[in-house]
């Protein structure tokens, strides 16, 4: 019975991502193909196509109006956004059979990533509980996404340092799984659980809040200029 | 400086319940080609109207999906600064609309609703949507914050489109759309009346300065056809506006008309949220054009009147072939160039009891631009402003240029029944006056918005603000004018 779900995880996880790529493309195209009967840039708005990347870049990458916004807000999403990417990153030595030398002082950004996630994931979740104003707009999905991606990021980092797991099967598993050349899930608990909260995590990102990033070059209030 | 909101208030649930705007009445909307009445198969209207909206909006559709609930907007809205009722959030006024797309129009929610917080199009929330799509000015201060750029007018402007859809009309906006689109201005002002209060204010001049200046209307050849709303015509303090404007154009020696045709620069049609009604009404300005002739399209004080001729006017009706300088030209463009050339010349000490301070209109400042430079919006009336003037005093910081608070009475919000969240929601922009009235003895609050000149003049006596006069930035522009000074019969 473990044998074959270890064997049909491969599986499982390959069609968790062909679905998640597969509806995020529907998505993006489904923003691209619906009109703008009417321009409403958001002004003072760049004039030039370069001035339309430039603010389109400041939102993406350094979240500009939500610092306008709220201090606290901004910090605590920088940390958890940019641990998150330093995290995928570490997870890209997954990807290579051999450690390369340039990926050597990436893994140095582990610990760091993980603790900035962290941190920006409990200030985030505890605002939705404190303040009386995000209690009250806050439904149930808020919640759990929080609770998804801390529970994601700790059972990883304990895989890494509490919960020895065998990183090198568990990398030949997710390349076995992105090429079609299905591997076995190591039996080992703690990764089971990772990768399990991970395929909801890819299960739910396109139909979920999750795309908010991806919708940010489609804001017509951003991506248009003003006349 | 120190902040307007050091402790955001506490949300009181429901506290704005009892603002409703009046309904429409059933002539009105049926004019329009909408119900006169709450049709029997509102449920199913509604939520096929949304479906449409959305599939034809890609604003709308990105939306839908982009919005985090994160909190950024909870605390940037003047209805709930006043009111502290929580549906005055934008996030939450958006949710009204978005939470029933999730549940009609998205798997989650259909399968769902408890999670992802999807609700049922009851009866309760429909009244709901009315309450509260027409508590929004649509002012887009809450888009300045948003980290997606979520724009909540938009969607307050769908919620208000459907409602109309299903026969719950406003009747302020419709009235007055029905009415711009009948006879050409929002007060209904016939051409003949047109001509009285113009010949009117034509002697008031003469007696005042001794100098002939002219209001012209439908004269046809003219260079330049200024477009004002019709509250300019006759309501104070706007009709100064006008008179100074008519001086500053007399000194400068600019031809100039106004018609009678397009007699209202406020496009209505933006508030209630139909391209269709919008367009209608833009379309009275090429048509003014054309039939006189002019060459050069101004827009005076009005805010809404110039996002939709600066950001808006070449997708309704086209370009503009005849227009000289390519485009629309908001008044003080023209002033501040009339300014900057020499044409014309302004002796501030004319104005010399007046500390004036600037109030930033809520669609020229995030609506539209202004001059060549990003910040021209902001920058122009302020040049403007100290030429004619011999103190120019700003506001706190968070409270003018793009983060400016709406006047209160904005979007389709300025009827008397809703007076008393009017009061409410020009609580931010008092505490704002408040201040540089106590520390640097603010004589004048200055506008270039007939809708915030109207509302200011009802509701800063309520804030203990009797004292601060509200103006026209062009009255104080015209009282600077050095008449008979400057090229006379010369072309703009």
């Amino acid at each position: 019975m473990t044998e074959l779900a270890a064997r049909l995880a491969g599986p499982l996880f390959s069609l968790l991502l062909a679905w998640s790529l597969g509806a995020l493309v529907w998505r993006l195209l489904r923003w691209a193909r619906t009109p703008q009967p009417v321009p409403i840039p958001l002004t003072p708005a760049p004039r030039s196509r370069a001035g339309v990347i430039a603010r389109l870049a400041g939102e993406l990458f350094v979240f500009r109006s939500l610092l306008r916004a709220t201090r606290i807000t901004w910090l605590s999403s920088l940390a958890l956004h940019y641990g998150l990417l330093g995290i995928l990153l570490v997870h890209a030595r997954l990807l290579m059979p051999v450690l390369p030398a340039w990926m050597v002082p990436v893994l140095q950004v582990s610990g760091w990533a993980t603790l900035a996630c962290l941190a920006g994931i409990v200030v985030l979740a505890a605002r939705r509980v404190l303040i009386d104003r995000m209690r009250y707009i806050s439904v149930p999905s808020d919640h759990l996404h929080l609770v998804l991606l801390a529970a994601i990021v700790l059972s990883g980092a304990a895989l890494k340092r509490w919960w020895p797991t065998d990183l090198h099967a568990a990398g030949q598993f997710l390349r076995g799984a992105l090429s079609l050349q299905w591997q076995p899930l190591p039996a080992h608990a703690g990764l089971w659980l990772h990768l399990t909260l991970v395929g909801l995590l890819i299960l739910v990102f396109p139909i979920s809040k999750l795309v908010h990033g991806v919708a940010i070059p489609f804001t017509p209030t951003w991506n248009t200029r003003g006349r | 400086m120190k902040r307007l909101y050091p402790v955001i208030p506490l949300i009181e649930q429901r506290a704005a319940a009892a603002h409703v705007a009046h309904r429409a009445d059933p002539q009105t909307s049926e004019a329009l080609g909408y119900p006169g009445e709450l049709v029997d198969d509102w449920h199913e209207r509604a939520v096929a109207r949304l479906g449409e909206l959305v599939s034809g909006n890609r604003a709308l559709r990105v939306f839908m999906d982009s919005c985090t609930r994160c909190g950024a907007c909870t605390d940037k809205c003047h209805y709930f600064l006043g009111t502290h009722d929580p549906n005055n959030m934008p996030v939450a006024r958006q949710e009204l609309l978005r939470s029933v797309w999730r549940r009609y129009h998205t798997w989650t929610g259909r399968w769902l609703p408890w999670l992802v917080g999807a609700r049922t199009l009851t009866r309760e929330l429909l009244d709901d949507w009315y309450r509260y799509f027409h508590q929004c000015s649509e002012c887009r201060r809450c888009a300045v914050f948003c980290p997606k750029g979520i724009d909540t007018s938009e969607l307050s402007m769908a919620g208000r489109e459907i409602l109309a859809t299903v026969g719950l009309g406003q009747r302020y906006s419709q009235t007055i759309v029905e009415k711009a689109g009948r006879i050409g201005n929002n007060l209904g002002l016939k051409p003949a009346a047109l001509v009285d209060v113009l010949e009117n204010l034509e002697e008031d001049l003469l007696e005042e300065t001794g100098v002939p200046v002219r209001l012209p209307l439908d004269e046809p050849g003219r260079e330049v056809l200024l477009v004002v709303p019709s509250a300019d015509f006759f309501a104070e303090p706007h009709v100064d506006g006008l008179i100074g404007t008519a001086k500053l154009l007399h000194a400068a020696g600019v031809s100039w008309t106004l018609s009678s045709h397009a007699s209202e620069a406020a496009n209505v049609g933006l508030f209630a949220g139909s391209v269709d009604h919008e367009r209608a009404l833009a379309e009275r300005l090429v048509e003014a054009l054309r039939t006189l002739g002019a060459t050069r399209l101004v827009i005076g004080e009005c805010g809404h009147a110039w996002r939709v001729a600066a950001s808006r006017l070449p997708t309704l009706v086209g370009e503009l072939p005849m227009l000289s300088r390519r485009r629309a030209e908001h008044l003080c463009e023209l002033s501040a160039e009339l300014v900057a050339t020499g044409r014309v010349t302004l002796d501030a000490s004319r104005n010399a009891e007046v500390v004036a301070t600037y109030h930033d209109s809520c669609n020229v400042a995030r609506g539209a631009m202004m001059g060549n430079s990003a910040e021209g919006a902001f920058e122009l009336p302020r040049t403007l402003l100290r030429a004619a003037v011999p103190r120019l005093v700003e506001m706190a910081d968070g409270a003018t240029r793009r983060e400016t608070f709406c006047c209160g009475g904005g979007g389709g919000l300025l009827s008397d029944e809703l007076m008393a969240l009017r009061v409410q929601g020009a609580e931010p922009r008092a505490r704002a006056l408040q201040a540089v009235v106590e520390q640097e003895a603010v004589t004048h609050l200055v506008a270039i918005c007939a809708i915030c000149k109207t509302q200011f003049s009802g509701v800063l006596p309520e804030h203990g603000l009797r004292q601060v006069r509200t103006a026209s930035l062009h009255a104080l522009v015209g009282q600077a004018v050095v008449l008979g000074h400057g090229v006379h019969g010369g072309r703009a």
